[in-house]
């Protein structure tokens, strides 16, 4: 990595990794014991790739989103975002977050909502926010431009999540930080929602980091799969996925599809028997 | 809820009519007309709760033959009312000034204390004991001990009745403000907004369907305060005032109820208006209440 760092002055934009994780470890005191959440995790991200998180519950995946998006603080180690410490990344508007429940605001109507956080977003930020005609593109993109006067509550939760998704992008972060944003969903709307995001993200393009415990879905979204074991929490393996883009339905049933998704769970079999 | 069904209930056919006019018509029009009279009596049933109960009380008092003077019928305490119109107003706009100002001053004083208790759990552990002490000890016990220090006069009653009306702001106000979605707040801190932002945009409105709740309570409370105060702070003028000079008085038990009967009228009032407020702020929790 130095050697790297120190060859790639001319092409820095393009190499150099957008988020970058240094021996980060995580220590959690529970029930009079310490747990070992994370154990020296070493990753990088580069500017626009899409990458997932991807490991049974319990393996630190959804720590290491927050350690990286300066909600958590690591016990050891760096992480460092576009030259900045994780605090004042968050502190410069780096992040976009979309929660594993939607969370809206009960009290604002869609459209108000998909703007609440670009209306936090006031004061000092490094990029703009997105203006009401792109945000409500967006709106279009996903299909919610009849219901912005609705409230959240007379909105199906797959709705919900497509809202909390319009309003991550609406930010215009660099990063985006998905807690298993589609976990609560039925399967139907889940099938769905991949697309939808996959749809949104070659719109907008910026680098999203994925957490989800759905092999199949890792490998629909993803450039590249983390795949992390637990106790201690741990990068397992990372994968390449070398399907082409833009993915579609079809390419579910393609082998190269299956050969990738045979590879991941041998990897987690591997991972979690012993 | 009720308050406001007794508003909508006003206004319906009387139910035995309609039975009367459904037994001739056919069969469909009959089970039409036997749910629409469900719906109606359900919408009904406070009235006829309230009436009920004033006509087993003029004709329980009639049939057992109780002494006027020790329990008046309903009829000659809603008639004295209207003879002493201007008196009962006069007395009433004092009581609803003392309850109004106690309610505010609770209300405004609560939210400060809850909106420190609600950023520090070493504060609201500290005081949580206090506000329990000052609801489980009877308000009545210590008005006279208030009436002492503050002096005789409108400063007591309206000690008296901020007193009792802070706690349930107080407790209400916390647990609103804690009551926000915790993925809310985290996406909040993702965008680092302040946490001057995070009260005012998240906590306060998170906190209204609790600070509603504690205004139903508080106004039967600021009632009560503003009476007692009026009982033991030497005023002259209020319903209170009016209900102890009649109590030492023989032949006056009628002001004594009247005086009953408009409290309970002004009570009833205040809290049709919080319900129809809360409809109003709270459309968006209709999720949430039905």
């Amino acid at each position: 990595m130095a050697e790297g760092q120190a060859s790639a002055t001319v092409e820095r934009d393009q190499d150099q990794a957008l988020v970058s994780v240094r021996n980060v470890t995580k220590t959690f005191r529970q029930r009079g014991g310490l747990v070992q959440a994370l154990q020296r995790v070493d990753l990088d991200i580069k500017r626009g790739e899409f990458v997932s998180l991807l490991g049974p519950s319990g393996c630190g995946k959804s720590t290491l989103l927050r350690i990286i998006g300066g909600l958590h603080d690591a016990s050891s180690g760096t992480v460092t975002i576009n030259g900045l410490d994780a605090h004042r990344a968050r502190a410069a508007k780096q992040y976009g977050l979309v929660p594993q429940a939607p969370a809206l605001v009960p009290w604002k109507t869609l459209g108000q909502n998909v703007r609440f956080l670009t209306g936090l977003h006031r004061g000092a930020s490094a990029h703009p926010v997105m203006s009401d005609a792109e945000i409500d593109s967006l709106l279009d993109t996903v299909g919610l431009t009849a219901f912005t006067k609705a409230y959240p509550h007379e909105l199906s939760g797959g709705m919900q999540q497509r809202a909390s998704l319009v309003r991550a992008f609406a930010l215009g972060a660099p990063i985006l930080l998905m807690d298993e944003p589609f976990a609560a969903l039925d399967e139907i709307t889940r099938a769905d929602m991949r697309y939808l995001l996959l749809d949104l993200w070659s719109r907008i393009n910026t680098t999203v980091v994925f957490v989800t415990h759905s092999v199949t879905e890792a490998v629909i979204l993803s450039d590249r799969v983390i795949m992390m074991a637990a106790r201690p929490g741990r990068i397992a393996s990372d994968r390449v996925i070398a399907l082409d883009r833009p993915r579609t339905v079809e390419m579910e049933d393609s082998p190269e599809f299956h050969e990738t998704v045979r590879m991941l769970r041998a990897d987690l079999r591997q991972f979690h028997a012993g | 809820m009720s308050a406001l069904g007794l508003g909508i209930g006003i206004g319906r056919v009387d139910p035995l009519e309609s039975v009367a006019s459904g037994a001739d018509d056919d069969k469909g029009r009959i089970t039409g007309n036997s749910s629409g009279l469900r719906k109606g009596l359900l919408a009904a049933a406070p009235v006829i709760g309230l009436v009920g109960f004033l006509l087993v009380w003029q004709y329980g008092v009639q049939i057992f033959d109780i002494k006027r003077y020790i329990l008046p019928r309903p009829s000659e305490i809603l008639t004295t009312i209207n003879g002493g119109k201007l008196f009962f107003w006069e007395m009433a706009r004092t009581t609803m000034w003392e309850a109004f100002a106690g309610f505010a001053v609770a209300f405004v004083l609560a939210m400060i204390v809850a909106t420190l208790m609600a950023h520090s759990r070493f504060i609201e552990r500290a005081v949580l004991p206090l506000a329990v002490l000052v609801q489980v000890t009877p308000i009545i016990a210590y008005t006279p001990a208030i009436v002492v220090w503050q002096g005789f006069g409108f400063k007591s009653i309206l000690v008296v009745t901020a007193l009792v009306c802070f706690v349930p702001f107080l407790i209400n106000g916390v647990t609103g403000m804690r009551s926000v979605d915790a993925n809310l707040i985290e996406l909040a801190r993702s965008v680092d907004a302040s946490r001057r932002e995070v009260f005012f945009r998240l906590r306060l409105p998170s906190a209204l369907p609790n600070l509603f709740s504690a205004a139903r309570i508080a106004v039967g409370l600021a009632l009560i305060g503003a009476v007692l105060g009026e009982f033991f702070a030497g005023s002259s003028s209020g319903l209170g005032y009016t209900i102890s000079v009649a109590q030492n008085r023989l032949q006056s038990h009628l002001l004594m109820w009247g005086a009953i009967y408009v409290l309970a009228f002004i009570g009833a009032t205040a809290t049709l208006l919080i319900t129809v407020a809360e409809r109003f702020a709270l459309h968006w929790h209709s999720s949430q209440r039905d």
